[in-house]
């Protein structure tokens, strides 16, 4: 169990970590190379929280876009306010959409997940007396512009998502979660809130969503619709989140660290247009190869060295039912 | 609005339907046998089109040699990519296999995108028919071959279906897998053969794409978003299904588009606002079978 907390606590202490060092080094290039990765990790946290309840999302994008527009109407009010303002809008975007959406099973939630996405940002278009259409709008600058705020505002909403994704990890949320994804019926005969957990779940995922779009925008000042409603932000967070793993905290952080990794090796040899296709391997390889990503890999050499835990059956992505 | 407005309106969504159609038709003939949700079905359309387009610009076969071609080699292609990696997924739940298909398509996209460049291009077709003169209005050539390859393409697949001996197979496999192994059907081989069959359609699909659409790496993204938004209307592994979804997509798209100020990009709006309307009202589509998870 001692293993199994400190594995628990090592994305709390490497995001520390990172921003001890990044303050004191004040290294520009990494600087920029942890801020991607933070806004990743937070949407792939805020992906399998959602995933867990059995809703495969394709519509973070969505959010991610109204956060960004959110924040970025708010104008002259400031950045802090913008974020509120974009935690606001999703939550109550979520809220509204996830008691629309609930009865859709599976793949129809996923289906109405990636229109909406492509309907919010006509929405944005159509009323572009107001929010700039299609040439763009410019929110407030975290910190105006100061690499140092930047950089801590980013990595609390990281410590903000970590904490998130293992709140609804902790006994008190996990079997409600995991029992509605693979046996709703035994779920409601349980007395599990159904409605509610999974309105929960969408509304706890679109706002974290939310804050990274209200984070993408504050950190690069200029937002066009084109940019912040793409499929890729939908995308990205579901290959990071195969790629580490999914149901746990460490699969989707350290699955967004590795992926902008690789993303990175990708840019380096097939350059700007089409080093997505390392989303594409990474996803068709762990889904035949790995199915439980990284994390499951880890768990199962550890269980393969120590018989202790066979005995306990503690396994990190181990699954109620 | 007058009334030639209405019917050239009417008449160039029901052949962007028989588009729309031929791609819902394969992607719910492989979900209804196989229960897995193609999401790459749309990038062996978009590799259709590429196939059109260079075969014809490039090579000068013939339109009808272009079709032929591209749905023989998207249905070998379908065959390979089932066998070697989608029968491997079928035993992990749906959750995965949905995922499976999406990184394929994101791979076969990003490929597409490196191989030929992002680039919109149009292999500038002559027109293959006279065009059709109704009531004031005019259809291109083109467009009506659309109609009536697709119409064709859909005959085909119903007849199949209902009287041959793969056809029947296939409908029992769909309706109760454990029923049809007890009769002794070969499974394995059926879900296969969906497969194939799902991947000719689209390679045909894709030559319709070619003969009225613009060619390029993302058009089977968004062909396939809204055949998904099709299947969800028309009922998951209903072709019949397919054809009126696509109807009724297709119709109230054109009309979005022509008469509301600014409509032309409302499409995926469009889209959403149907599904989730008749998802509400009827959670299996117009034609659907309640399936069991």
């Amino acid at each position: 169990m001692i293993a199994n907390r400190s594995i628990r606590a090592l994305p709390y202490l490497l995001t520390l970590c990172t921003g001890t060092v990044l303050l004191i080094s004040q290294d520009p290039y990494w600087i920029q190379l942890v801020l991607g990765a933070s806004l990743l990790a937070i949407l792939a946290l805020s992906w399998d929280i959602l995933s867990r309840t059995g809703q495969v999302s394709l519509g973070q994008a969505a959010f991610f876009g109204i956060g960004a527009y959110a924040s970025a109407l708010c104008g002259d009010l400031g950045w802090i306010v913008g974020w509120l303002m974009a935690a606001a809008v999703c939550g109550v975007t979520a809220l509204l959409l996830g008691l629309l959406t609930l009865r859709l099973r599976q793949v129809y939630f996923t289906i109405a997940t990636i229109a909406l996405s492509l309907s919010f940002k006509v929405l944005i278009l159509v009323f572009g007396t107001f929010t700039g259409g299609a040439s763009g709008i410019a929110p407030p600058m975290i910190g105006d512009g100061n690499p140092n705020v930047q950089m801590c505002a980013v990595l609390v909403l990281v410590l903000l998502s970590i904490l998130a994704s293992d709140l609804f990890l902790s006994d008190r949320y996990r079997p409600a979660f995991f029992m509605i994804r693979t046996k709703p019926s035994l779920a409601a005969v349980s007395g599990i809130p159904i409605v509610r957990t999974k309105v929960l779940a969408f509304v706890v995922s679109g706002m974290l969503a939310g804050l990274a779009g209200a984070a993408y925008a504050g950190l690069y000042g200029y937002i066009v619709p084109d940019d912040v409603f793409a499929l890729s932000w939908s995308i990205m967070p579901l290959a990071a989140t195969i790629l580490g793993g999914m149901d746990s905290t460490i699969g989707p952080f350290f699955g967004a660290i590795a992926l902008k990794v690789l993303e990175g090796v990708a840019r380096n040899y097939v350059g700007g247009v089409g080093y997505q296709i390392v989303y594409g391997v990474v996803m068709i390889l762990c889904i035949a190869v790995l199915p439980k990503g990284l994390a499951g890999l880890l768990a199962a050499v550890r269980e393969a060295s120590s018989p202790r835990h066979r005995a306990t059956g503690a396994g990190v992505t181990e699954r109620v039912l | 609005m007058d009334i030639s407005g209405l019917i050239q309106t009417s008449m160039l969504a029901v052949a962007v339907a028989g588009l729309y159609a031929a791609v819902a038709s394969g992607l719910t003939l492989e979900f209804g046998v196989t229960r897995i949700v193609n999401f790459a079905h749309g990038e062996f359309v978009m590799l259709g089109a590429f196939i059109t387009f260079f075969l014809y610009s490039d090579y000068g076969f013939p339109f009808v040699a272009c079709v032929a071609v591209a749905g023989t080699a998207m249905a070998l292609l379908s065959y390979v990519v089932f066998v070697t990696f989608l029968a491997r997924v079928l035993k992990q739940d749906e959750h995965n296999q949905f995922l499976a298909t999406l990184g394929l398509s994101i791979l076969i996209v990003n490929l597409a995108a490196v191989l030929w460049t992002p680039d919109a291009r149009s292999m500038h077709p002559e027109n293959l028919l006279p065009a059709l003169q109704l009531g004031g209005a005019t259809l291109p050539g083109n467009n009506l071959l659309v109609i009536l390859i697709s119409a064709a393409m859909y005959s085909a697949l119903a007849l199949f279906m209902r009287y041959t001996r793969y056809g029947i197979q296939m409908r029992m496999a769909s309706s109760d897998i454990d029923l049809a192994t007890l009769c002794g059907v070969n499974v394995d081989r059926v879900f296969t053969l969906s497969f194939v069959i799902g991947g000719f359609t689209a390679g045909v699909a894709g030559s319709l794409v070619a003969l009225i659409l613009y060619v390029h790496p993302l058009v089977g993204l968004d062909l396939v978003i809204r055949a998904f938004a099709i299947v969800a209307l028309g009922g998951l592994g209903s072709i019949a299904g397919a054809v009126i979804g696509a109807l009724v997509l297709s119709i109230s798209e054109g009309f979005v588009s022509t008469f509301v100020p600014e409509g032309g990009s409302w499409g995926f709006g469009v889209a959403f606002v149907l599904i989730v309307l008749v998802l509400i009202i009827r959670p299996t589509g117009f034609f659907g079978r309640s399936i069991q998870a």
